[in-house]
């Protein structure tokens, strides 16, 4: 029918490209800022080990970006990242096997995040809150499992797990190739995605249409446990050590990345894509650094400010966009 | 009145937004100390008149003269040293501070960095007393009324000392009674000689509380003139340029053996509704009437699953019917249209076949995932069905009108055929040409055997659209009325009460 057809808005201009994708131009303009400068940033050798080194800030990210639309949070993920890989230590140590080594770190995994979906969706604790305190219960555990040494593996074949090169690319980068995947396909072609961006968008509106609300959010606690859960236990294969500790640079890399790419911390907007997209962008940035021979502290606070930068002109231009 | 210079006079104002004319050589006089109405469709321009005015949106050509001296309105703050102010549909208030606080919020008489809070309570007592308007000053504004909260924004202006009040569709989230005390708040803002630009949607209230409505369409205005030489309909005429054969389409009564779809007996919800019992037939509109907060709502969302009832039976094509969610009441072939899109309807930033599909997502799945082919070709095949003016699909419902966004709930609740629409207020804050079409297709979908039961205040929609009525009062079911034999006054007398009933 003509009703159908009728145009409702002009056809998107450029700007609309310019703004919604901001990001992308940004990350290109590095990279032939940095190719154009730095000699060795083109290299294969390079390439491959930024994509192996960010492969498990990549597989926690894209949970959290799945959180974060649904209009919640998780501080937890650096803890569950520090407490799994003890855990699963501890339970090599006497079965000695691998299978059970990953299957546990990723069981412990899911375990932390139903703790962390129980308080939020049966408990209405504001999530950020829930996993702050749940973050320090882990990181509490995490010194009683230790007793405070550090863990070291004697299995020295367990570092093939993430090492092993497969047509060029390591083992690590690849699994984080396939969970993107996985993520990408659950948030954008499935009815869980959909109900995320619906929870996230408007969660009455979402509940009259028949959304399990409550369901969704604690499933997506439980994806963002495992991927830490994975991530950690990949993290032990590659150093082969593990150790108790407050540490919560992983939940700001992470989050960084995420909102750099464009996802809303409001909830309701965000893409896969995007997510990888800021991963890729700030670790870029860091490799320019590193092979300019910029000093860390120095590092830090441009970082910051490229942040602040990215973010501000994603929200000037969203503001426009209006 | 006669002397002094007009308190505002539009001359050629022209407006555009991109391809769009928002506004096409605007000539306009407003009295001072008259309440002046715009009315008109949407997109007829009325709300873009108003923000000219309150410096919100500057005007493309043409000048704006207030008390006869020409003002730059460049900006809301310049609009306001004229003695200008709007206020908004969504209102602007800080819900954690007190009434008086927020009244001089900005403004608060101080000596150095300190507010002088007996100053401020001595200021707004002057303000209450010399305007009439009543709020109590220590209340918190976010725990007030949305009635309430929109004196506040009064008071709010009148402290600002304008003179020119634009009111966008004030009354469009107030109850019936708010309504009433807020056209009394505005009459007494005239008479004490302030000017009252009143953008709205509802008519009688435009009659009710206006001394000059201007009606405009297509960028333009058709008439301007007093409002005692307007009637409803001829109003509605002007808006719509057509002349007025009916609001509403011809009644379709059911056929007399027409089997019950949903029977409901001694539905309860303490302390909110009570005892309720309501049938409906196959092909039959039956609209529930009643006061805001007589419980109809909460009696559709019982029926729906969304916050079941404590006692009570239902049955639902024969079958008992007990949802304890809304996924039972989906399963059970029922659908809603909720009383408020944009809270409870839309996720306005996703696409419209994302809004159309959300409960019925299985439908469009091929192994597991969401066929994006499928999904399109549901969402424009229901588009089509309702009249949903969409570009595409894929666009933003938050970028479609209101009357095309209430359209797209009814795609969404004809994705799968219900037996029983439930409609809360179906036609709530749409122009009058999407509310003809929204009723064209109630009718058509009872004439093809659906059971529909709609909630609305709007009294002319309960007479014009019902096959019966049920009245609500603080919780019970007073009366119902076959429509041949309804009238308005005693439907409106019912929901106010029994005569004689305790209270």
């Amino acid at each position: 029918m003509s009703t159908v057809a009728e145009a409702s808005r002009p056809k998107p201009r450029w700007t609309y490209y310019l703004t919604n994708y901001g990001i992308v131009w940004l990350t290109v303009a590095l990279v032939a800022a940095l190719a154009a400068t730095t000699p060795n940033f083109v290299s294969a050798d390079n390439l491959r080990n930024i994509l192996d080194q960010q492969s498990i800030v990549l597989i926690v990210a894209v949970f959290v970006t799945m959180l974060l639309i649904s209009g919640n949070f998780d501080i937890s993920i650096g803890a569950i990242y520090t407490l799994v890989p003890l855990v699963a230590l501890r339970i090599f140590d006497v079965s000695d096997s691998v299978i059970l080594l990953v299957g546990v770190g990723i069981v412990v995994g899911i375990a932390a995040g139903s703790v962390n979906g129980i308080i939020v969706t049966k408990g209405r604790i504001n999530s950020f809150v829930a996993t702050l305190a749940t973050a320090l219960v882990f990181f509490g555990i995490a010194y009683l499992v230790t007793g405070g040494t550090i863990l070291r593996l004697s299995d020295l074949d367990v570092r093939s797990l993430v090492t092993t090169r497969v047509l060029g690319l390591t083992t690590a980068t690849w699994i984080a190739i396939l969970v993107v995947i996985i993520a990408w396909l659950l948030l954008e072609r499935t009815r869980f995605g959909r109900y995320i961006f619906a929870i996230g968008g408007n969660r009455e509106a979402a509940r009259l249409a028949g959304v399990p609300v409550d369901r969704v959010i604690f499933i997506v606690f439980v994806l963002v446990g495992a991927a830490a859960g994975l991530a950690g236990i990949m993290n032990m294969a590659r150093t082969l050590t593990a150790q108790a500790s407050d540490d919560f640079s992983l939940v700001f890399t992470v989050i960084a990345a995420v909102v750099v790419g464009g996802t809303s911390i409001m909830g309701g907007f965000g893409a896969i894509w995007r997510t990888v997209i800021g991963v890729l962008f700030i670790a870029f940035l860091g490799n320019g650094f590193n092979l300019n021979g910029i000093d860390p502290v120095i590092q830090r606070i441009i970082e910051g400010l490229v942040i602040l930068a990215a973010v501000g002109l994603d929200a000037w231009t969203r503001s426009r966009r209006e | 009145m006669t002397t002094s210079p007009p308190a505002v006079e539009f001359r050629r104002v022209s407006k555009s937004f991109g391809a769009t004319v928002a506004l096409h050589d605007v000539s306009l006089t407003v009295a001072a100390g008259e309440v002046h109405a715009l009315v008109g469709e949407n997109g007829a321009g009325k709300s873009t008149l108003g923000t000219v005015l309150a410096g919100i949106v500057p005007p493309d050509a043409g000048e704006v003269l207030l008390s006869g001296r020409s003002e730059s309105l460049g900006s809301p703050r310049q609009a306001l040293a004229a003695g200008v102010t709007m206020i908004a549909q969504e209102l602007s208030l800080v819900p954690g501070l007190s009434v008086a606080d927020n009244v001089f919020l900005g403004i608060e008489p101080h000596r150095g960095p300190w507010v002088r809070r007996r100053e401020i309570r001595k200021a707004f007592d002057a303000l209450v007393s010399s305007s009439g308007i009543e709020v109590p000053a220590e209340a918190q504004v976010g725990n007030l009324r949305i009635g309430d909260q929109q004196k506040v924004e009064i008071l709010r202006a009148l402290a600002r000392d304008a003179r020119v009040i634009v009111m966008d569709e004030p009354t469009a989230r107030l109850s019936g009674n708010e309504t009433a005390t807020l056209v009394e708040t505005v009459r007494a803002l005239a008479a004490r000689g302030t000017t009252i630009i009143f953008v709205s949607h509802f008519l009688d209230e435009v009659l009710d509380v206006a001394d000059s409505v201007t009606i405009m369409r297509d960028a333009a205005i058709v008439r301007s003139g007093p409002a005692r030489d307007e009637t409803r309909s001829k109003l509605i005429e002007g808006m719509t340029g057509r002349p007025l054969d009916a609001m509403f389409p011809a009644r379709q009564l059911p056929r007399r053996d027409a089997p019950k779809v949903l029977e409901v007996r001694g539905l309860t919800r303490k302390g909110t509704f009570e005892n309720i019992d309501i049938t409906v037939h196959q092909g039959e509109i039956v609209v529930l009437s009643g006061l805001v907060g007589s419980g109809r709502s909460e009696v559709l969302q019982a029926i729906y699953g969304s916050a079941p009832a404590t006692s009570g039976t239902m049955t639902l094509a024969g079958a008992a019917y007990r949802p304890k969610s809304v996924r039972d009441a989906l399963r059970a072939g029922l659908a809603l249209i909720p009383e408020s899109r944009k809270d409870l309807g839309l996720v306005l930033e996703r696409s419209v076949a994302d809004n159309v599909t959300l409960p019925y997502l299985r439908d469009v799945e091929r192994s597991g995932l969401i066929s994006l082919r499928r999904e399109g070709a549901v969402a424009r095949d229901r588009m089509t069905t309702v009249g949903v003016k969409a570009a595409s699909p894929r666009i933003e419902v938050a970028t479609l009108s209101g009357g095309n966004q209430q359209k797209v709930l009814f795609a969404r609740s004809l994705v799968r055929t219900p037996v029983l629409l439930l409609a809360d207020e179906p036609t709530r804050g749409v122009d009058v040409g999407a509310k003809r079409s929204i009723y064209d297709l109630i009718t058509e979908l009872a004439a093809e055997g659906m059971g529909v039961l709609v909630v609305s205040s709007e009294i002319e929609e309960v007479m014009g659209l019902a096959h019966r009525i049920l009245v609500m009062h603080q919780g019970r079911l007073v009366s119902e009325f076959e429509a041949q034999n309804a009238d308005e006054a005693s439907v409106i007398a019912a929901a106010f009460g029994p005569v004689g009933a305790r209270t």
